[in-house]
């Protein structure tokens, strides 16, 4: 579903991406932990092009979108979810109109439907109620839950996470994860950078770690965890479990 | 003494500055030209000061906008390095100095193109004081930057430019004091107009600075009125 070939970033004269090879297929739930600056956030951004790679490419259901056009660009977007660290919800608009903005403005459904679809979303998620608040009087844990709400209001056919629950207070972290397991047993795809090895034990169906720009062991998370072999993933692993 | 005295005198010295010969008429229409070219200015600068704004914007993420970014630059530091009352002879001896061209028109185009260089860097300011997640956020839901810009970036700037711009309208107002320079008949040209007739300059002056006082306190009212509607969404 994705393939990375030879992905390369660098900002000014920092590499941050070192020739990224990576094969992601429909239903994986991948996740990628690593130290901090290892590049694991800037990876998941070149996937929908977030930040523009410096050199090689990103092929997504078979088109290669680092040589697409801006609208190109943009379509290829709307099938490819991301959840943000600090939310990003819209504080101006209403929770119903942070859903529904993307789908009508886009022309892909009418304000009605995008409002049913809203509903059912909210319900979903157990936020019925929220529908007419704005962002500013959610908690933390139920303003990430609405922003993937929102992604998934477009139909995604992958979900990027950008460290979800890291900018949330420890006893929220578990409404949002237990939200992103329900997706992931729907057989969503999925791209996780976290830090929470709990869950990448429990759903991932590959881990990646990242160091230095590259990607230095991958696994299933029994093997990874269990039996890693790479220096510095032992390391990494014995100061965070 | 002259205050003192004119205290004496207060009463007759307003009947015969406003009063005698329907005088608040001239008034009236002067502050009417005020209003109106003001108004006008205001549109002309805001359109303006908005494009420049977002061209200047673009420019910074857009290598193709960058000529275009340069002309803004040169515009918004000539018309903010050089005085408005020289802008406007210019414009209306100069630059439209056609037989029959309304003083007042030139007016407008000149407050109007002076405020738009303030307009723009008071509006650019307010969009990038937006937090650079909520385009990613836009952009990441397939949105294009346009519909970003219309639909996410500008309605939470417009609550970051409001107290600057709305300070930028009274500055407006009260700097269209000079367009009797142009020969256009303002609250201020009339004022004085009735001063050259009673020999009694501070009472008229005194008139039309109370007029301008009122509308910029009524316009502050409004403005804070309208910071207050905006701000519904930051409630808890």
């Amino acid at each position: 579903m994705i393939d990375v070939n030879n992905l390369h970033k660098s900002f000014g004269d920092k590499q941050v991406l070192c020739g990224i090879d990576e094969h992601i297929q429909k239903g994986e739930k991948v996740v990628i932990i690593g130290p901090s600056g290892s590049g694991k956030s800037t990876f998941l951004r070149c996937l929908n092009l977030m930040e523009t790679p410096t050199d090689g490419e990103v092929i997504f259901e078979g088109k290669n979108i680092t040589a697409a056009s801006g609208a190109e660009l943009n379509k290829i977007r709307q099938k490819m979810g991301m959840v943000f660290q600090h939310f990003n919800l819209f504080p101006h608009l209403t929770i119903q109109k942070n859903i529904t903005l993307a789908p009508v403005k886009l022309g892909l459904m009418t304000q009605a439907e995008a409002d049913k679809r809203a509903r059912e979303l909210l319900e979903r998620v157990g936020l019925p109620e929220k529908a007419g608040q704005y962002p500013a009087q959610l908690s933390g844990g139920q303003k990430q839950r609405i922003a993937i709400v929102r992604s998934l209001a477009m139909n995604p056919d992958v979900m990027l996470f950008d460290e979800p629950t890291s900018a949330l207070d420890p006893e929220m972290v578990r409404e949002v994860l237990d939200f992103m397991k329900q997706l992931a047993r729907e057989g969503m795809t999925m791209v996780v950078v976290t830090h929470e090895m709990g869950f990448a034990k429990e759903v991932g169906s590959r881990v990646l770690f990242m160091d230095e720009g590259r990607i230095v062991e991958q696994n299933t998370p029994e093997e990874f965890f269990a039996h890693p072999k790479d220096a510095r993933l032992q390391e990494f692993l014995s100061k965070v479990l | 003494m002259g205050i003192l005295n004119w205290f004496a005198e207060a009463g007759a010295k307003f009947s015969a500055a406003f009063l005698e010969n329907d005088r608040y008429i001239a008034y009236l229409k002067g502050f009417g030209t005020t209003l109106y070219v003001s108004f006008f200015a205001v549109l002309v600068g805001v359109v303006i000061g908005l494009v420049l704004a977002v061209v200047k914007y673009m420019a910074v993420r857009k290598k193709s906008f960058r000529p275009l970014g340069w002309i803004a630059n040169i515009y918004i530091t000539i018309i903010r390095g050089t005085p408005v009352y020289v802008q406007m002879m210019i414009i209306y001896y100069i630059i439209f100095n056609v037989r029959g061209f309304p003083a007042f028109l030139s007016g407008i185009i000149c407050f109007g193109i002076n405020s738009s260089a303030y307009v723009a860097e008071i509006i650019r300011a307010g969009i990038e004081a937006v937090d650079r997640g909520q385009a990613e956020a836009g952009r990441s839901l397939g949105l294009s930057e346009m519909q970003t810009m219309k639909s996410i970036i500008m309605p939470q700037a417009v609550k970051n430019i409001l107290p600057a711009l709305g300070n930028e309208f009274i500055v407006l107002i009260k700097e269209t004091a000079i367009i009797g320079g142009i020969a256009v008949l303002d609250v201020t040209k009339a004022a004085m107009n009735v001063g050259a007739k009673t020999y009694d300059y501070l009472t008229p002056l005194l008139i039309a600075a109370f007029m301008y006082l009122v509308v910029v306190i009524l316009l502050t009212k409004l403005l804070s009125m309208f910071e207050r509607r905006l701000a519904k969404s930051d409630r808890r």
